[in-house]
């Protein structure tokens, strides 16, 4: 008797982050629907979808990547140029974003395979600052005016083709973005990969021991990492229809990394929540400039002295309390 | 003695308002949306542009609004980013507004302008420099208050070969997309007038550099009859570049681009700033603005209300609303793309520019005004010509 109950809580619980990523697709319409509820919506969608990539670094390898934008305006950049100059659709662009995505990241990874900690984010946050000048000054990429003119975005099927212009119509391509990449981070984390590169962030010398290959772990999760916010990239290029070297920005960067440890690490919907606030606070609820980056940097201190097992883990705690 | 008959009429056009909710819209205001940095480094310039629009919609309220409604300005902050920028004119979009002046930096005016398009908001870029901003693939409906690059290289041009003489001609140039432009369009207008020259020396830096010393050594050798400064850091680089050209002791005159010779860079750069030449677009108490009436209200207006003389930047955002004013007057419209086609190759009266008249692509026609800086200490100059 027990036994079935244990069972059929535990299938609950597996089934439970898909159950609420189905619910994800319906929340525009649930807040209202209308145009900044679907602009709102499909920028919190990106931005999640760049914070995964991000997430996989920080989250499974212990290591903090101040590289990722290269990965993001790579996504973006390639998508932009292939759209406008060649005329290439949304599945060619995107699949280009995702080699461009992952050359950059085996470039890079390989750069950085020996280096760890600070020095780690050191190196990334150089060639971002590297990649960012050569954007800037090469004209061929647009100069420091950037990529105007991108087109709507298309993708043609067999069942029949799809155009987004307005965020509305964006909005189910983003959430299958969404969807996909946390199915992504789900899968990994159960992976004998995801298993690999925890152990070799918490316990190096027993990795080591049990045979496994920690420069070759942190390279495949590194390169795989840039997959996520190469695409968040693409679809951010359609999304504005402008892409210039502000995808660079200190801006991404540090809303990648609050995305992610303002909920917690190593949360699933971590990222996507922590997006969510960022977001909904600057859109709806905002003081100005100042005000809102006042507010964001004081919870980020919270939460990193007081609590730096993030809001989930503080809710967790919590709910522990409540139960005893 | 209020008659009986009166108390009717009134009852009746109470109940008749009551019945139609439309008669009572008539009134609602017009929304005017603005999006300009408000706070970090550019912050000071945003405000102040965004005071103008602002202070420029109060004048048209007092004098009965617009097609019988009041405006109503929403201002939004990009924060210098072209990213908030964009959910900011999501924002706007979402308000029903029927108009967006927009544009302190390129990048954000670029990000901003297809969001726009999309949605069919009429987009009027108010400071922004940048060329693909009137290219029409952003926003084909576009139009920009201030001068393009082209525009200012002419003036420049013709007073460095013709004026001057110069032969030998140096630049100091940002490296960027303005800086490398700006030169680029001087040089061409001083091929096209068709007097011999040469560019002796190019030397370029970065938008934050603010030790000139070693390029300045190089002009220096290089013995040039004029150089040219292109520098759009006005709070620091540019102020810096100035005095160090002094201390470094070299004769050419010294011309600074268009627009790059602001209050801040008197502020500090002053006396170190007496002979260089430059021109701009606007000079709130200088002619021809003192004596458009429409300057004298908005500038008195912004002094009243700001306690500070309006600058450039200021100008071109009440330009903005003013242009789109008329245009909405003229045509009875605010149908975006009305609105757009009756500014977009036409002129418009009545504004503190005086007549200002708009090219097919939308950019603004301007008349510069060449000066020299006689005392920098004093902010005095002295006006060359146009």
């Amino acid at each position: 008797m027990k036994d079935r109950r244990e069972r059929s809580f535990r299938a609950a619980r597996a089934a439970l982050p898909f159950a609420t990523l189905a619910l994800l697709f319906f929340v525009p319409e649930i807040a209202g629907g209308g145009s900044i509820v679907y602009s709102t919506c499909v920028t919190i969608a990106i931005f999640a979808v760049m914070a995964y990539g991000a997430d996989a670094i920080l989250s499974y390898l212990g290591e903090v990547s101040l590289g990722h934008t290269i990965f993001w305006a790579g996504g973006g950049y390639a998508a932009a140029l292939l759209s406008t100059r060649l005329a290439w659709d949304g599945w060619l662009t995107a699949l280009a974003a995702v080699v461009v995505g992952v050359s950059l990241a085996a470039i890079l990874g390989l750069a950085t395979l020996r280096t760890r900690e600070f020095v780690f984010s050191l190196v990334t946050y150089a060639a971002a600052i590297v990649a960012f000048e050569i954007v800037f000054n090469w004209q061929f990429l647009g100069g420091s005016d950037g990529v105007v003119g991108i087109p709507l975005l298309t993708l043609t099927s067999p069942v029949g083709d799809f155009t987004g212009g307005s965020n509305e119509e964006l909005w189910p391509v983003a959430y299958a973005l969404l969807a996909l990449s946390i199915l992504f981070i789900h899968r990994f984390r159960r992976s004998r990969l995801g298993q690999e590169a925890l152990m070799a962030q918490m316990n190096p010398d027993l990795a080591m021991g049990l045979g496994v290959n920690i420069q070759k772990v942190r390279l495949m999760v590194f390169v795989l990492s840039a997959v996520p916010t190469a695409l968040a990239g693409w679809l951010y290029a359609f999304q504005r229809a402008y892409v210039g070297p502000d995808m660079f920005e200190a801006y991404f960067l540090v809303f990648m990394l609050t995305a992610i440890i303002l909920p917690g690490r190593r949360v699933l919907f971590g990222p996507v929540l922590g997006t969510a606030i960022v977001i909904v606070q600057q859109t709806f609820f905002s003081i100005g400039g100042d005000g809102d980056k006042i507010i964001l940097g004081t919870l980020l201190v919270l939460v990193l002295i007081v609590w730096p097992s993030g809001l989930i883990g503080a809710f967790r705690f919590a709910l522990r309390r409540l139960h005893r | 003695m209020i008659s009986r008959r009166t108390i009717y009429g009134a009852a009746a056009v109470a109940l008749a308002m009551l019945l139609h909710p439309g008669a009572g819209q008539a009134a609602d205001p017009i929304k005017v949306g603005t999006i300009f940095p408000l706070s970090g480094g550019a912050g000071p310039n945003g405000q102040a542009v965004t005071n103008a629009v602002k202070v420029a919609a109060d004048l048209i309220n007092q004098s009965g609004g617009l097609l019988g409604r009041q405006l109503e300005v929403i201002s939004k902050d990009d924060e210098s980013t072209p990213a908030v920028g964009v959910s900011r004119a999501n924002e706007l979009i979402a308000e029903g507004v029927s108009v967006v002046i927009e544009g302190w930096n390129s990048p954000v005016t670029l990000a901003e302008q297809p969001v726009l398009a999309r949605a069919d908001v009429l987009d009027l870029t108010a400071v922004s420099k940048a060329d693909p901003i009137v290219s029409g693939r952003g926003n084909p409906y576009a139009v920009r208050m201030n001068s393009s690059n082209a525009q200012d290289g002419a003036i420049l041009a013709r007073h460095v070969i013709e004026t001057l003489g110069a032969q030998r001609i140096g630049f100091l140039t940002q490296n960027d997309a303005y800086g490398n432009g700006a030169q680029e369009v001087i040089e061409a207008e001083m091929e096209r007038l068709g007097k011999p020259f040469e560019v002796v020396v190019v030397e370029q830096f970065p938008f934050k550099q603010t030790d000139f010393r070693v390029q300045l050594a190089n002009v220096k050798s290089a013995a040039p009859d004029a150089v040219i400064a292109i520098n759009a850091s006005e709070s620091s680089g540019m102020p810096a570049l100035i005095q160090q050209y002094r201390q470094a002791e070299i004769e050419a005159p010294l011309i600074g681009a268009v627009g790059t010779i602001l209050p801040t860079v008197f502020n500090v750069a002053g006396s170190a700033l007496d002979g260089v030449v430059s021109a701009d677009i606007y000079f709130p108490d200088l002619p021809p603005f003192d004596s458009i009436p429409e300057n004298l209200a908005f500038v008195k207006a912004y002094q009243e209300a700001h306690g500070e003389t309006p600058d450039k930047g200021a100008a071109l955002g009440a330009l903005a609303l003013q242009v789109w004013a008329k245009a909405v007057e003229k045509t009875g419209s605010l149908d975006r793309k009305t609105v757009a086609e009756a500014i977009r190759g036409n002129s418009i009266e009545g504004t503190l520019f005086g007549t200002i008249a708009f090219a097919e692509n939308g950019q603004a026609e301007h008349d510069h005004v060449l000066f020299e800086v006689t005392d920098g200490a004093k902010n005095e100059i002295k006006v060359l010509g146009k």
